[in-house]
């Protein structure tokens, strides 16, 4: 294949400069005009010659032409693209690699069993991913393997991560069920609802119930005479009284953003969050944006908004509300829902040290009935009775 | 293409060939180039001197046997 390379030559008589390149013998293609030089291609082998013969004029070569063209590309771009073949390869590489196994579930010795089996199928960090095809053999083979432990096993690729979730079988034995039991009341207070699953009712709606009453009794009884035990099961629920007392301060800060906004950068670990750059403002609410996941560690770029911190004072009725409101918390968190709340009244209110302390009178409908187990009474006498009654009843 | 006018020419055993097409003029087998400019190109021929006039004349492509000239072709001539 001829090697063109496409010159520049600097020339207003560009009818000389052909017909020079003519009288020597030089093949010229590709010809453009312009007004103050040419532009052609020519021999790369013809360069020497033609140096030589237009020794007056500027020659100078702009390009290479076809397949040299792609090879001097090529050349000039060699670190670029060996950079980016290497890149490549390096992220394909890590990008197949697993870094961390998290065997997710609440069991060490159900993690410690998955992780180790996961372990001798190959599955653990420093290794290559699999495909979904051989995960799915491994779920197989870990389950059948562990038929009693697992109810359900799924391995989820996230990344560099491999997550397991595993579900444990629980095998219930409700038939096991021995000893014999009452619903008590776990506290005092009015009965709103009662259902019963196994047992006597022993209370009726409205009824006021004290603290350890049995509100559905083990024990089925006919006339008086006890003819059976069993654990009573069911769900009672009553009107119980509370007197709460809570303080909630007056003076607090408001926080608002005065618009100024810096970039920082931060590593966080499973251990720990490390800020790259030191904060360029004092008082700042943060706002932390993921930018990619490496080695099980999580980049972000953080937003420093800066804040400015103002004294005030709630009035009387804010804090009133307040301190009502943390009353309201308090029982959700002990598990009941502000529905529950059928009446409440402020008992005692008063300020001392900027701050108001209340004593609240709360009523609220919640669980009252938990369960007592009994022994039986081991009377022969008793007994004797029982199952003599027993055999009357029969015959 | 140069195969096929290579071929051509042999085939035919022509001494020149003379072409003219949109604003362009081929001739392949000249002896030599007499003059150039860009109203005038004159070349020699193995009988005949080939005179081209026109306006804005460039010479595309050339080699010591065959030209390819463009621009606006208003007259060619041969001198014997």
């Amino acid at each position: 294949m001829k090697h063109y390379v496409k010159i520049r030559i600097n020339t207003t008589k560009k009818s000389d400069i052909l017909l020079k390149l003519n009288r020597i013998n030089v093949d010229i293609r590709n010809v453009i005009y312009h007004k103050d030089y040419l532009v052609m291609d020519i021999l790369y082998d013809d360069i020497k010659r033609v140096k030589k013969y237009l020794i007056s004029y500027k020659l100078e070569i702009v390009d290479e032409t076809g397949i040299y063209k792609v090879k001097s590309s090529l050349k000039k771009n060699m670190l670029f693209i060996v950079s980016i073949i290497f890149g490549i390869i390096v992220f394909m590489i890590l990008s197949n690699v697993i870094v961390k196994v998290n065997v997710i579930h609440e069991s060490r010795e159900l993690r410690e069993i998955i992780t180790d089996a996961l372990k001798d199928r190959g599955v653990m960090p420093l290794t290559f991913k699999k495909s979904y095809q051989e995960y799915e053999n491994i779920i197989t083979e870990i389950k059948n393997s562990y038929k009693d432990k697992l109810e359900w096993l799924e391995i989820d690729v996230d990344g560099m991560v491999i997550n397991v979730r595993v579900e444990e079988r629980i095998i219930n034995n409700y038939d096991k069920e021995t000893g014999y039991c009452h619903i008590v009341a776990a506290k005092s207070g009015i009965v709103k609802y009662v259902y019963t699953q196994r047992g006597v009712q022993e209370v009726q709606i409205n009824d006021y119930v004290n603290k350890d009453d049995i509100l559905i009794s083990g024990e089925i009884k006919l006339y008086d005479e006890v003819k059976n035990n069993v654990c009573a099961s069911g769900e009672v629920k009553g009107e119980v009284w509370y007197n709460v007392k809570t303080s909630f301060p007056l003076n607090y800060e408001e926080v608002n953003k005065t618009g100024k906004m810096r970039y920082n950068f931060m590593v966080k670990t499973s251990a720990q969050e490390y800020v790259v750059l030191k904060s360029r403002v004092l008082d700042k609410v943060v706002e932390n944006v993921l930018l990619f996941k490496i080695f099980g560690m999580e980049f972000y770029i953080q937003k420093e908004y800066e804040v400015e911190k103002n004294k005030k004072k709630y009035t009387e009725d804010e804090a009133l509300k307040k301190a009502i409101n943390i009353v309201h918390e308090k029982f959700v968190v002990k598990g009941a829902k502000i529905e529950d709340i059928i009446n409440e009244k402020v008992l005692k209110k008063n300020i001392n040290n900027d701050n108001l302390d209340i004593e609240m009178f709360v009523a609220i409908i919640e669980q009252i009935g938990i369960k007592k187990n009994y022994e039986l009474e081991m009377d022969s006498g008793t007994d004797d009775k029982d199952n003599n009654g027993g055999n009357n009843g029969v015959n | 293409m140069r195969i096929m006018k290579n071929l051509q020419n042999f085939l035919l055993d022509q001494d020149y060939y003379i072409d003219i097409f949109n604003n362009c003029l081929h001739v392949y087998y000249y002896e030599s180039l007499i003059s150039l400019s860009d109203k005038l190109i004159e070349l020699k021929l193995k009988e005949f001197t080939l005179i081209i006039e026109g306006n804005d004349l460039i010479v595309s492509a050339m080699d010591n046997h065959e030209i390819l000239v463009k621009g606006i072709i208003n007259n060619v001539r041969f001198v014997r």
